[in-house]
């Protein structure tokens, strides 16, 4: 998918120089473009079948070669969202049962405000957020301790429900390892797995050469493996029935061992360490690599949501010291894992509302 | 490649990224300051720019896959053993015999813990991993289920208890419970694999690297012995008359295909051929169908089944018509049966075999490395005058190819066609049967004695046709990395060394025969002595080779109580004398003529003359005046000339010609002189 639409973007870029360099006329430009719509047809008719918006946006399309391109951009993007929606809806039962889970600490948070919660914990905040936090209460005429002390227990708060997700964290991704081991449970399963793939192998072997085979066998015939009868004792039969039947019978204790003496044949000890990391990989001695932080993304949000935040600091204002304070809040939920999108986006709110309620105040100065 | 796809996944990457290029909202961030304020700029832009950059949301890939590119960038070290050794100088094996007790003694370590682990899995109760390692915790392998029923019988039979499972069936028999054919069948699948017997226990070991013995003694013909014997073990028992499965399959009181099959294959693995073709007519006559399994397995029973190449043939033809009539489709594994039993029937199989690779061909079923096994053997094992035509297209067509098992006779392959290599003197073949190796995953199909012989095989084959500097080339790049050569391999070294006047190469070569631990193969010590005491050679190599004489020497003498030492041959005594002589070292030359004596050997007239002339050399008369004593103690016809060659070419004392004079009218009773001379010179 990706490619494909990558691809588009080139031919997209491609177009644009070719506009900007005006020594070709408007008719040759109409011709690449349509060429260019007609096989963003075919891909999409291969995709999802939903072409007729590119085909009706190509028909009134004869305006300026940039439109077309706009066009054409904006259909990928349809098409990219539309996609991304069919995602959504799949994982929408998976997101609920994790919303259900988070609201827990966030319910819990909630409840206890003010000045107590300084000595609730005694880990320090950030002096510059707290420093930044002062400048907001600073700018305010009246309350200004109060102010400072709340914008300082909603930071702590969502510290605290990091930390406590932090821990859930490590629960989850041991429950998905737990998981993975297992999966081997019998060793009848595992025989079924190898025989099984060893088959599928078998198959795909079997395709690939007779695509070559079928190349090679007009220059071969002049060989003496190749030259010669056959023993026709055999015709041809579809692969189809022989599929079915072995997928009924339920492994012997003969498939088993033959599975087993088949892999001895091509099993050797690791010849460097990796290959023995490989291999301790696979019997489950060791941790899997790569290990990275992508475990907790079974929530839908792409990355680029947890990080780029800025879009949610349209309701602020575009400068002053809520701004830098909002920026620096922004900044540090950006590099936290720990949070899914909609508390981050909850957390940018309620500093939103907060600061609506102030605003008389703040208006007054 | 594996470096981006770690990069994409990271958060610091993202950001990173994030700092650089533009941003969805068409602005530049500047993520921790408040200077950035301008906000929105055309939305045209902020469309083009959007679709520049394509995230990919996430990438699932193999848990393998940053392991495997990595451990692709590891060659071999042509100066290191293998891995499996220990990085230690102390335990890294230096020859063929250590390198097989250093992965025996680790490989039975590991099996003296799983012993432990499953005999005594009450003491491993804890899991102490998080999460749970299976595989390095016991097994269950204790029944759960208690009591006599069918559902235990059948746990008894999935553990593989082959008593215990016989025992509940009889039970269950003389309780009047029935047992299901189901069950039956299994049980039947399971007395018929083992051939009655037990699992043996040590079948685990069997599929471990360590006890794929590294043959290295043994040179080739002992090793299709080796490998004779291990097919021959791992078929087990023999089947015996009226055994729990014949008895059980009696009593059945229905049986199926399955029953029948079963039967038939346990029997052909357990060798009783004639009674699995007998089952098999019971089984016709029953009106059941066999599965192709069981045909494979009746297929690979011809050749025990008739005498004659052509019967066999008939019959082997018989069970495929018999398949095709009963609609059974035949695979990879019938055709490679069908090779395996013509490499049985002489000239019928040489004009068959190719029969049956058409076929193969006419069935879309893409030969594996067994079928150009077999096709080998058919036409190369016991031809006179073989032509290189069939390999080179078998050559060719595996070149194309990347194998995966799919035979256990796969193995054989890469052997069979050095062989044939070897067979044919053809130096180019066997470049394209190494090219083939090293093709993929190819090289996997060598285990560890297999890529010893292969490769001794090959570097023979290397010594014969090529090039000296290419075979040092090879010999640098393949000795005790890859492989420890064979006293063979190293003989033929020294031809070809011989053959390309390159003999001052030996004392290195001679070092090597000392690590490889062939230090005492009197045959190897004889083509070195000789080797190198045949021509004159410059000062330098006549010192270096007087060193490995002497330890030659050390050898033949007894030196602590450990070694029994070597007897000295008559050659091997001279060319010694001869190599110490051609260094100037009298004293060591006189002292190895002594030993003539002892031993009763006799040197000949070249020995003597290379003493006198290393004795006139040295000014040694006394010396020279003693070999002429001994010449004629011993009663040679060449004393007399020996003596006069003496008179002339030494400046003589008196004393010293009148021992001269002496010598010769002792004749025959000179012994208590040469005797009292010899301990005279024993004084160092």
């Amino acid at each position: 998918m990706w490619g494909g639409v990558r691809g588009g973007g080139g031919l997209a870029a491609r177009l644009l120089g070719a506009a900007r360099s005006s020594a070709r006329s408007k008719q040759e430009l109409f011709s690449t473009s349509s060429m260019l719509s007609k096989q963003k047809d075919k891909s999409a008719a291969s995709k999802d079948g939903s072409p007729e918006g590119a085909a009706k946006k190509q028909e009134d399309g004869a305006g300026t070669p940039k439109q077309q391109l706009l066009d054409i951009i904006g259909d990928m993007k349809v098409e990219v969202s539309y996609r991304k929606k069919l995602q959504q809806l799949k994982a929408s039962e998976s997101k609920k049962q994790a919303m259900a889970k988070l609201e827990g600490p966030d319910s819990e948070g909630s409840v206890p405000q003010g000045v107590t919660e300084d000595t609730q914990r005694g880990k320090p905040l950030n002096p510059e957020l707290v420093k930044a936090a002062s400048a907001v209460a600073s700018s305010l005429p009246r309350n200004k301790k109060q102010t400072e002390s709340e914008l300082l227990a909603q930071l702590r708060r969502h510290e605290e429900t990091t930390d406590q997700q932090k821990k859930g964290g490590i629960i989850n991704i041991r429950n998905v390892i737990s998981e993975m081991t297992i999966k081997r449970q019998s060793p009848a399963q595992r025989g079924t797995r190898t025989s099984r793939r060893i088959s599928l192998q078998l198959d795909e072997d079997d395709k690939r050469l007779r695509r070559e085979r079928s190349s090679a066998l007009s220059m071969d015939s002049r060989r003496s493996l190749k030259v010669g009868k056959r023993l026709n004792i055999f015709t041809k039969a579809s692969t189809e029935p022989e599929h079915a039947l072995e997928t009924v019978s339920s492994p012997t204790i003969w498939d088993l061992e033959f599975a087993k003496e088949v892999a001895a044949v091509t099993a050797q000890p690791p010849r460097n360490g990796f290959e023995e990391m490989i291999q301790w990989t696979k019997e489950g001695i060791m941790w899997e690599f790569p290990i990275d932080n992508e475990v907790g993304m079974e929530d839908d949000a792409e990355f680029h949501e947890h990080i780029f935040l800025e879009k949610h600091l349209e309701g602020f204002p575009k400068e002053g010291p809520i701004r830098h304070f909002m920026e620096l809040v922004i900044c540090g939920l950006s590099k936290n894992p720990y949070l899914s999108v909609k508390q981050k986006v909850e957390h940018i709110e309620w500093f939103q509302k907060y600061f609506e309620e102030k605003k008389e105040l703040l208006q007054e100065i | 490649m594996a470096a981006r796809r770690v990069g994409a996944g990271c958060w610091q990457r993202a950001l990173w990224l994030g700092r650089r290029c533009r941003l969805p909202g068409g602005r530049e961030s500047y993520r921790s300051s408040s200077s950035s304020t301008a906000l929105g700029k055309t939305v045209d832009n902020s469309q083009v720019t959007q679709e520049e950059i394509v995230l990919p949301r996430r990438k699932t890939w193999d848990k393998l896959a940053v392991l495997q590119t990595l451990a692709s960038t590891v060659n071999r070290d042509p100066t290191a053993a293998h891995y499996m050794f220990q990085d230690d100088p102390f335990l890294m094996p230096r020859n063929a015999v250590n390198s097989r007790l250093y992965s025996l003694s680790k490989e039975s370590g590991r099996n003296a813990a799983k012993y432990i682990i499953k005999n005594f899995p009450q003491y491993f109760d804890k899991t102490f991993a998080e999460p749970n390692i299976p595989c390095l915790m016991p097994e269950a392998l204790t029944p759960q289920t208690e009591g006599l029923s069918e559902e235990a019988l059948r746990e008894r039979i999935h553990l593989r208890m082959v008593k215990e499972s016989v025992d509940m069936f009889d039970q269950l028999l003389q309780a009047g419970t029935p047992v299901s054919l189901e069950t039956t069948n299994s049980l039947l699948d399971l007395l018929c694999f083992y051939g009655g017997g037990e699992p043996r226990p040590e079948k685990e070991q069997e599929e471990k690297e360590g006890l794929e013995e590294p043959e290295v003694n043994a040179s080739e013909q002992k090793a299709p012995k080796k490998r004779f014997q291990r097919s021959s073990q791992s078929s087990g028992p023999k089947w015996r008359e009226n055994n729990h499965a014949e008895r059980i399959f009696k009593i059945m009181p229905e049986r199926n295909a399955h029953s029948y099959c079963t039967m038939i294959r346990g029997m052909v693995k357990h060798e009783a051929y004639s009674k699995a073709y007998d089952t098999y007519i019971d089984l016709l006559n029953e009106r059941h169908k066999a599965d192709v399994h069981t045909f494979n397995a009746l297929i690979r029973a011809v050749p025990y089944l008739k005498d004659r190449f052509t019967e066999r043939w008939e019959l082997a033809k018989d069970f495929l018509t018999q398949m095709a009539q009963q609609k059974v489709q035949p695979t990879l594994l019938t055709f490679n049966s069908v090779l395996k039993s013509l490499r049985r029937c002489g000239g019928v199989g040489r004009t068959m075999s190719l029969l049956v690779l058409k076929e193969m061909e006419a069935l879309d079923i893409e030969p594996s490395l067994a079928s150009y096994d077999h096709l080998l053997s058919v036409y190369y094992k016991g031809v006179d005058a073989p032509s290189s035509d069939i390999i080179s297209e078998v050559l060719n067509e595996v070149e194309k190819r990347s194998f995966t098992a799919q035979d256990p006779d796969d193995a054989s392959f890469f052997t069979t066609a050095m062989q044939v290599c070897c067979d044919l003197k053809d130096i180019n073949l066997a470049y394209q049967v190494n090219k083939a190796l090293e093709k993929g995953d190819n090289w996997k199909f060598l285990d560890v004695d297999r890529l010893n012989i292969y490769w001794s095989k090959f570097f023979s084959l290397l010594c014969m046709m090529e090039q000296i500097e290419v075979v040092l080339k090879w010999y640098k790049e393949m000795s005790s990395s890859l492989f420890y050569p064979t006293p063979k391999n190293i003989l033929d070294l020294l031809q070809a060394l011989d053959a390309a006047n390159q003999l001052e190469v030996i004392p290195s070569v001679w070092e090597d025969v000392k690590q490889l631990g062939f230090g005492r193969r009197q045959d190897l010590l004889e083509e070195f002595l000789s080797l190198m005491s045949r021509d004159q050679h410059p000062s330098e190599i006549q010192l270096a080779f007087a060193k490995c004489a002497e330890e030659i020497k050390a050898v033949h003498e007894p030196a602590g109580q450990v070694q029994v030492p070597l007897e000295w041959t008559g050659s091997a005594l001279g060319n010694v004398v001869v190599l110490f002589a051609r260094a100037g070292r009298t004293q060591d030359a006189w002292k190895m003529m002594e030993c003539f004596q002892k031993t009763n050997r006799i040197p000949t007239d070249k020995v003597m003359d290379e003493f006198l002339n290393c004795a006139k050399q040295t000014n040694c008369p006394d010396e020279a005046i003693k070999m002429v004593k001994l010449a004629a103690s011993l009663g040679l016809l060449s004393s007399q000339r020996l003596k006069s060659r003496t008179e002339e070419e030494f400046e003589l004392s008196e004393t010293q010609k009148k021992a001269l004079e002496s010598i010769k009218w002792d004749g025959d009773s000179s012994d208590s002189d040469s005797d009292s001379d010899s301990s005279d010179s024993d004084r160092e």
